[in-house]
Protein backbone atom coordinates (compact mmCIF):
# COMPACT_ATOMS: atom_id res chain seq x y z
CA UNK A 1 0.00 0.00 0.00
CA UNK A 2 1.74 3.30 -0.71
CA UNK A 3 -1.11 5.55 -0.44
CA UNK A 4 -1.92 7.90 2.60
CA UNK A 5 -4.84 10.67 3.25
CA UNK A 6 -4.03 13.80 1.59
CA UNK A 7 -3.55 16.13 4.73
CA UNK A 8 -5.35 18.97 3.80
CA UNK A 9 -8.74 16.80 4.24
CA UNK A 10 -10.78 17.16 7.45
CA UNK A 11 -12.24 14.70 8.78
CA UNK A 12 -14.11 13.14 12.12
CA UNK A 13 -16.70 10.22 12.89
CA UNK A 14 -20.19 12.26 14.02
CA UNK A 15 -23.21 10.53 14.50
CA UNK A 16 -21.86 6.95 13.56
CA UNK A 17 -20.70 8.20 10.28
CA UNK A 18 -17.35 9.54 9.21
CA UNK A 19 -17.81 12.68 7.52
CA UNK A 20 -14.54 14.21 5.37
CA UNK A 21 -14.67 18.07 4.57
CA UNK A 22 -12.20 19.14 1.36
CA UNK A 23 -12.54 23.24 2.49
CA UNK A 24 -10.49 24.11 -0.73
CA UNK A 25 -12.75 22.24 -3.45
CA UNK A 26 -15.92 23.06 -0.93
CA UNK A 27 -16.62 19.14 -1.10
CA UNK A 28 -17.56 16.51 1.69
CA UNK A 29 -18.20 12.66 1.92
CA UNK A 30 -19.30 10.86 4.09
CA UNK A 31 -18.41 6.95 4.74
CA UNK A 32 -20.33 4.08 6.68
CA UNK A 33 -19.85 1.02 7.12
CA UNK A 34 -16.95 -0.87 6.03
CA UNK A 35 -15.63 2.76 4.06
CA UNK A 36 -15.34 3.63 7.50
CA UNK A 37 -13.02 1.74 9.13
CA UNK A 38 -10.67 1.57 6.02
CA UNK A 39 -10.62 5.35 6.43
CA UNK A 40 -10.08 5.31 9.79
CA UNK A 41 -7.34 2.42 9.54
CA UNK A 42 -5.66 4.32 6.77
CA UNK A 43 -5.81 7.61 9.24
CA UNK A 44 -4.13 5.93 12.16
CA UNK A 45 -1.33 4.43 9.75
CA UNK A 46 -2.72 1.55 10.08
CA UNK A 47 -1.15 -1.50 7.14
CA UNK A 48 -3.46 -2.86 4.81
CA UNK A 49 -2.84 -6.35 6.54
CA UNK A 50 -4.60 -4.83 9.73
CA UNK A 51 -7.04 -2.79 8.24
CA UNK A 52 -8.46 -6.26 6.40
CA UNK A 53 -7.85 -8.20 9.62
CA UNK A 54 -10.07 -5.43 11.47
CA UNK A 55 -13.00 -5.76 8.11
CA UNK A 56 -12.99 -9.71 8.92
CA UNK A 57 -13.65 -9.07 12.26
CA UNK A 58 -16.11 -6.33 12.50
CA UNK A 59 -18.04 -7.88 9.43
CA UNK A 60 -17.34 -11.68 10.23
CA UNK A 61 -16.24 -12.08 6.24
CA UNK A 62 -13.42 -14.03 4.29
CA UNK A 63 -9.86 -12.95 3.80
CA UNK A 64 -10.43 -12.79 0.18
CA UNK A 65 -13.75 -10.54 0.70
CA UNK A 66 -12.39 -8.04 2.65
CA UNK A 67 -9.24 -7.83 0.60
CA UNK A 68 -11.40 -7.14 -2.43
CA UNK A 69 -13.26 -4.56 -0.58
CA UNK A 70 -10.20 -2.88 0.63
CA UNK A 71 -8.92 -2.23 -2.43
CA UNK A 72 -11.87 -1.77 -3.94
CA UNK A 73 -12.70 1.35 -1.52
CA UNK A 74 -8.90 2.24 -2.07
CA UNK A 75 -8.92 2.79 -6.10
CA UNK A 76 -12.65 4.62 -5.41
CA UNK A 77 -10.98 7.56 -2.74
CA UNK A 78 -8.24 7.46 -5.54
CA UNK A 79 -10.59 8.66 -8.13
CA UNK A 80 -12.16 11.16 -5.75
CA UNK A 81 -8.68 12.46 -4.78
CA UNK A 82 -8.42 12.12 -1.39
CA UNK A 83 -5.62 10.10 -1.45
CA UNK A 84 -1.44 10.49 -2.11
CA UNK A 85 1.01 8.89 -2.89
CA UNK A 86 3.43 7.95 -0.41
CA UNK B 1 -11.41 107.00 5.60
CA UNK B 2 -11.23 108.85 2.09
CA UNK B 3 -12.28 106.86 -0.69
CA UNK B 4 -13.82 104.25 1.83
CA UNK B 5 -11.25 101.87 1.04
CA UNK B 6 -12.36 98.50 3.24
CA UNK B 7 -9.93 96.54 4.98
CA UNK B 8 -10.75 93.16 3.88
CA UNK B 9 -9.08 90.31 5.88
CA UNK B 10 -8.49 87.27 4.33
CA UNK B 11 -8.69 84.44 6.23
CA UNK B 12 -7.83 80.47 4.68
CA UNK B 13 -9.68 78.22 6.23
CA UNK B 14 -7.58 75.76 7.05
CA UNK B 15 -9.17 71.65 6.21
CA UNK B 16 -11.54 70.56 8.71
CA UNK B 17 -9.18 67.88 11.09
CA UNK B 18 -12.10 65.40 10.95
CA UNK B 19 -11.06 61.85 12.87
CA UNK B 20 -14.24 59.40 12.48
CA UNK B 21 -14.23 57.10 14.69
CA UNK B 22 -17.17 54.20 15.34
CA UNK B 23 -17.20 51.23 18.29
CA UNK B 24 -19.55 48.04 17.31
CA UNK B 25 -20.36 44.59 18.82
CA UNK B 26 -21.39 42.36 16.13
CA UNK B 27 -21.61 38.63 17.37
CA UNK B 28 -20.03 39.24 20.28
CA UNK B 29 -16.85 40.79 19.00
CA UNK B 30 -15.89 44.54 19.86
CA UNK B 31 -14.61 45.92 16.84
CA UNK B 32 -13.52 49.84 16.39
CA UNK B 33 -13.01 51.18 12.97
CA UNK B 34 -11.31 55.12 12.49
CA UNK B 35 -11.41 56.91 9.27
CA UNK B 36 -9.58 60.40 8.56
CA UNK B 37 -12.65 59.92 5.41
CA UNK B 38 -16.00 60.94 6.71
CA UNK B 39 -17.77 58.52 4.19
CA UNK B 40 -16.78 55.54 5.61
CA UNK B 41 -17.23 55.71 8.82
CA UNK B 42 -21.25 57.20 7.86
CA UNK B 43 -21.80 54.32 5.67
CA UNK B 44 -20.70 51.95 8.59
CA UNK B 45 -22.81 54.28 11.05
CA UNK B 46 -25.77 54.13 9.12
CA UNK B 47 -25.72 50.14 8.33
CA UNK B 48 -24.50 48.82 11.81
CA UNK B 49 -25.07 52.06 13.99
CA UNK B 50 -27.88 49.48 16.51
CA UNK B 51 -24.58 47.33 16.72
CA UNK B 52 -22.70 50.80 18.53
CA UNK B 53 -20.73 49.93 21.43
CA UNK B 54 -18.63 51.95 23.74
CA UNK B 55 -16.32 49.31 25.42
CA UNK B 56 -12.94 48.14 24.53
CA UNK B 57 -12.95 46.81 21.09
CA UNK B 58 -11.05 43.69 20.49
CA UNK B 59 -10.15 44.52 17.20
CA UNK B 60 -9.62 47.76 15.89
CA UNK B 61 -9.42 48.84 12.39
CA UNK B 62 -7.51 52.13 10.41
CA UNK B 63 -9.89 52.22 7.42
CA UNK B 64 -8.73 53.60 4.41
CA UNK B 65 -10.53 54.58 1.49
CA UNK B 66 -9.80 52.44 -1.54
CA UNK B 67 -10.98 51.73 -5.36
CA UNK B 68 -11.68 48.62 -7.05
CA UNK B 69 -14.51 46.01 -8.56
CA UNK B 70 -16.52 43.50 -6.66
CA UNK B 71 -14.71 41.12 -8.54
CA UNK B 72 -13.27 38.66 -7.71
CA UNK B 73 -16.74 38.64 -5.57
CA UNK B 74 -15.57 35.68 -2.86
CA UNK B 75 -13.56 36.79 -0.46
CA UNK B 76 -10.15 34.80 0.07
CA UNK B 77 -8.55 34.52 3.56
CA UNK B 78 -5.37 33.66 5.07
CA UNK B 79 -4.02 33.04 8.24
CA UNK B 80 -0.17 33.22 8.66
CA UNK B 81 0.65 33.05 12.42
CA UNK B 82 -1.80 35.79 14.00
CA UNK B 83 -1.36 37.78 10.91
CA UNK B 84 -4.99 37.29 9.21
CA UNK B 85 -5.60 39.08 5.54
CA UNK B 86 -9.01 39.04 4.00
CA UNK B 87 -9.52 40.47 0.12
CA UNK B 88 -11.62 40.73 -2.69
CA UNK B 89 -11.89 42.72 -5.67
CA UNK B 90 -13.30 45.77 -3.71
CA UNK B 91 -11.32 45.26 -0.26
CA UNK B 92 -8.37 44.34 1.48
CA UNK B 93 -7.54 44.10 5.26
CA UNK B 94 -4.83 42.89 7.37
CA UNK B 95 -5.24 42.40 10.57
CA UNK B 96 -2.99 40.87 13.63
CA UNK B 97 -5.18 38.61 15.74
CA UNK B 98 -2.61 38.79 18.90
CA UNK B 99 -2.65 42.20 19.26
CA UNK B 100 -6.16 43.23 17.64
CA UNK B 101 -4.49 45.93 15.27
CA UNK B 102 -5.02 45.82 11.77
CA UNK B 103 -6.31 48.15 8.95
CA UNK B 104 -9.25 47.97 6.29
CA UNK B 105 -8.87 49.34 2.75
CA UNK B 106 -12.32 49.22 1.25
CA UNK B 107 -14.41 51.20 -1.42
CA UNK B 108 -16.94 53.72 0.32
CA UNK B 109 -19.87 51.51 -0.55
CA UNK B 110 -22.42 49.32 2.01
CA UNK B 111 -21.86 46.60 -0.42
CA UNK B 112 -18.54 46.33 0.27
CA UNK B 113 -18.39 46.61 3.89
CA UNK B 114 -21.25 44.22 4.27
CA UNK B 115 -18.72 41.54 2.68
CA UNK B 116 -15.87 42.61 4.74
CA UNK B 117 -17.93 42.07 7.99
CA UNK B 118 -19.15 39.11 6.76
CA UNK B 119 -15.66 37.03 6.06
CA UNK B 120 -14.30 38.63 9.22
CA UNK B 121 -17.23 37.60 11.57
CA UNK B 122 -17.65 34.60 9.95
CA UNK B 123 -14.00 33.88 10.81
CA UNK B 124 -14.15 34.69 14.19
CA UNK B 125 -17.22 32.47 15.09
CA UNK B 126 -15.85 29.44 13.92
CA UNK B 127 -12.93 29.96 16.05
CA UNK B 128 -14.89 30.77 18.76
CA UNK B 129 -17.01 27.20 18.62
CA UNK B 130 -19.48 28.47 16.45
CA UNK B 131 -20.78 29.37 13.10
CA UNK B 132 -22.13 32.24 10.76
CA UNK B 133 -25.80 30.02 9.47
CA UNK B 134 -27.56 30.35 6.31
CA UNK B 135 -30.65 30.35 8.47
CA UNK B 136 -34.02 32.08 9.91
CA UNK B 137 -33.84 32.99 13.38
CA UNK B 138 -36.72 33.49 15.82
CA UNK B 139 -36.82 33.96 19.82
CA UNK B 140 -39.58 32.08 21.50
CA UNK B 141 -39.62 32.12 25.36
CA UNK B 142 -36.30 33.10 25.71
CA UNK B 143 -34.51 30.74 23.46
CA UNK B 144 -33.37 31.27 20.04
CA UNK B 145 -34.63 29.07 17.47
CA UNK B 146 -32.45 28.23 14.45
CA UNK B 147 -34.26 27.26 10.75
CA UNK B 148 -31.79 25.89 8.69
CA UNK B 149 -32.20 26.60 4.94
CA UNK B 150 -30.77 27.15 1.78
CA UNK B 151 -31.90 29.71 -0.77
CA UNK B 152 -35.46 28.83 -1.85
CA UNK B 153 -36.19 26.74 1.80
CA UNK B 154 -38.51 29.09 3.34
CA UNK B 155 -36.02 31.29 5.96
CA UNK B 156 -37.86 35.04 4.64
CA UNK B 157 -41.53 33.45 4.37
CA UNK B 158 -40.81 31.73 8.29
CA UNK B 159 -40.26 34.90 9.76
CA UNK B 160 -42.36 37.00 8.03
CA UNK B 161 -44.99 34.80 9.22
CA UNK B 162 -43.58 34.57 12.63
CA UNK B 163 -42.84 38.55 12.83
CA UNK B 164 -46.83 39.04 12.07
CA UNK B 165 -47.44 37.01 14.55
CA UNK B 166 -45.59 38.39 16.87
CA UNK B 167 -42.45 36.76 17.53
CA UNK B 168 -39.41 38.16 17.61
CA UNK B 169 -36.97 37.30 14.41
CA UNK B 170 -33.42 37.42 14.98
CA UNK B 171 -32.65 37.58 11.48
CA UNK B 172 -34.21 36.08 8.32
CA UNK B 173 -30.80 35.44 6.69
CA UNK B 174 -27.91 34.80 8.65
CA UNK B 175 -27.82 34.23 12.26
CA UNK B 176 -24.57 34.25 14.65
CA UNK B 177 -23.91 31.15 16.83
CA UNK B 178 -21.21 31.49 19.49
CA UNK B 179 -19.81 28.57 21.91
CA UNK B 180 -19.43 30.40 25.21
CA UNK B 181 -19.51 29.65 28.90
CA UNK B 182 -20.38 25.50 27.97
CA UNK B 183 -23.63 26.83 25.99
CA UNK B 184 -24.92 27.93 22.39
CA UNK B 185 -25.95 31.41 22.35
CA UNK B 186 -27.37 32.76 19.29
CA UNK B 187 -26.60 36.85 19.09
CA UNK B 188 -28.52 39.81 17.09
CA UNK B 189 -27.34 39.80 13.51
CA UNK B 190 -26.85 43.12 11.42
CA UNK B 191 -27.07 40.62 8.55
CA UNK B 192 -30.69 40.36 7.12
CA UNK B 193 -32.37 39.29 3.74
CA UNK B 194 -35.68 39.90 2.30
CA UNK B 195 -37.42 41.70 5.15
CA UNK B 196 -34.19 44.00 5.29
CA UNK B 197 -34.03 45.03 8.87
CA UNK B 198 -31.55 46.29 10.81
CA UNK B 199 -31.58 43.55 13.83
CA UNK B 200 -30.83 44.41 17.20
CA UNK B 201 -27.84 43.68 19.65
CA UNK B 202 -28.33 41.09 21.84
CA UNK B 203 -28.04 37.15 23.07
CA UNK B 204 -30.26 34.38 23.49
CA UNK B 205 -29.31 30.72 24.41
CA UNK B 206 -30.09 28.39 21.90
CA UNK B 207 -33.45 26.61 22.21
CA UNK B 208 -33.22 24.33 18.94
CA UNK B 209 -31.91 23.84 15.60
CA UNK B 210 -34.53 22.71 12.89
CA UNK B 211 -34.41 21.77 9.42
CA UNK B 212 -36.50 23.78 7.09
CA UNK B 213 -39.26 22.88 4.71
CA UNK B 214 -42.55 23.73 2.77
CA UNK B 215 -45.53 21.86 3.00
CA UNK B 216 -49.00 22.12 3.29
CA UNK B 217 -49.82 21.30 7.11
CA UNK B 218 -47.21 22.18 9.81
CA UNK B 219 -45.46 18.88 11.15
CA UNK B 220 -42.41 18.71 13.60
CA UNK B 221 -39.96 15.28 12.82
CA UNK B 222 -37.18 13.68 14.57
CA UNK B 223 -33.51 14.34 12.20
CA UNK B 224 -30.58 11.90 12.26
CA UNK B 225 -27.80 13.13 13.04
CA UNK B 226 -26.31 12.35 9.60
CA UNK B 227 -28.65 14.94 7.76
CA UNK B 228 -28.78 17.30 10.51
CA UNK B 229 -24.80 17.64 10.05
CA UNK B 230 -25.20 17.53 6.27
CA UNK B 231 -27.50 20.71 6.12
CA UNK B 232 -25.64 22.28 8.99
CA UNK B 233 -22.25 22.43 6.85
CA UNK B 234 -24.08 23.56 3.29
CA UNK B 235 -25.53 26.53 5.47
CA UNK B 236 -21.98 27.43 6.91
CA UNK B 237 -21.38 30.63 6.01
CA UNK B 238 -17.59 30.42 5.39
CA UNK B 239 -14.76 31.76 3.30
CA UNK B 240 -11.77 30.75 4.98
CA UNK B 241 -10.78 27.54 2.49
CA UNK B 242 -8.33 26.25 5.01
CA UNK B 243 -7.83 22.13 6.04
CA UNK B 244 -7.89 24.10 9.89
CA UNK B 245 -10.95 25.80 8.88
CA UNK B 246 -12.93 22.41 7.83
CA UNK B 247 -11.05 20.68 11.11
CA UNK B 248 -13.38 23.74 13.13
CA UNK B 249 -16.30 23.06 11.26
CA UNK B 250 -16.50 19.31 12.10
CA UNK B 251 -15.34 19.80 15.70
CA UNK B 252 -17.46 22.86 16.41
CA UNK B 253 -20.80 20.53 14.26
CA UNK B 254 -19.81 17.21 16.79
CA UNK B 255 -20.69 19.55 19.96
CA UNK B 256 -23.30 21.41 18.38
CA UNK B 257 -24.74 17.67 17.58
CA UNK B 258 -24.20 16.45 21.27
CA UNK B 259 -25.74 19.69 22.51
CA UNK B 260 -29.23 20.54 21.21
CA UNK B 261 -31.77 18.74 19.56
CA UNK B 262 -32.05 18.94 15.62
CA UNK B 263 -35.40 18.08 13.97
CA UNK B 264 -37.43 18.84 10.98
CA UNK B 265 -39.81 21.31 10.79
CA UNK B 266 -42.36 21.36 7.85
CA UNK B 267 -44.73 24.89 8.03
CA UNK B 268 -47.52 25.89 5.95
CA UNK B 269 -47.26 29.67 4.59
CA UNK B 270 -50.75 30.16 5.46
CA UNK B 271 -49.98 31.57 9.31
CA UNK B 272 -47.33 31.39 11.59
CA UNK B 273 -49.49 28.81 13.56
CA UNK B 274 -45.86 26.33 13.31
CA UNK B 275 -44.61 28.30 16.26
CA UNK B 276 -46.78 25.97 18.35
CA UNK B 277 -44.30 23.13 17.24
CA UNK B 278 -41.42 24.94 18.48
CA UNK B 279 -41.06 24.53 21.79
Amino acid sequence: MNVKIKKELAFRRIAGEVFIVDAAKAEMHELNGTAALIWEGLAAGKTEKAIVSAIMSEFEIEEKTARADFADFVKELEKAGLLSSV
Amino acid sequence: MAGGIALRRRVKKAPAAFLGRLGLEIGGFGLNFESDQSGIISILSSRYGKFGAAGKPRFSLKVYGASGSQSPFKPAIVLTGSKLEIGRGDFSSGLDLATGAGSLRAAANEQCLDAFLRSLISFLLLRSGGFMLHSAGLVKNGKAHLFLGKSGAGKSTLSKLAAAAGTEVISDEINLLRFEKGGFRVYGSPFWGEMRADGRPGSWPLGGIHLLGKARENSLSACPGGEALKLLLRCLVNFDKSPQAAELALKNSARLLAAVKFSRLKFSKIDGSFLDLVK
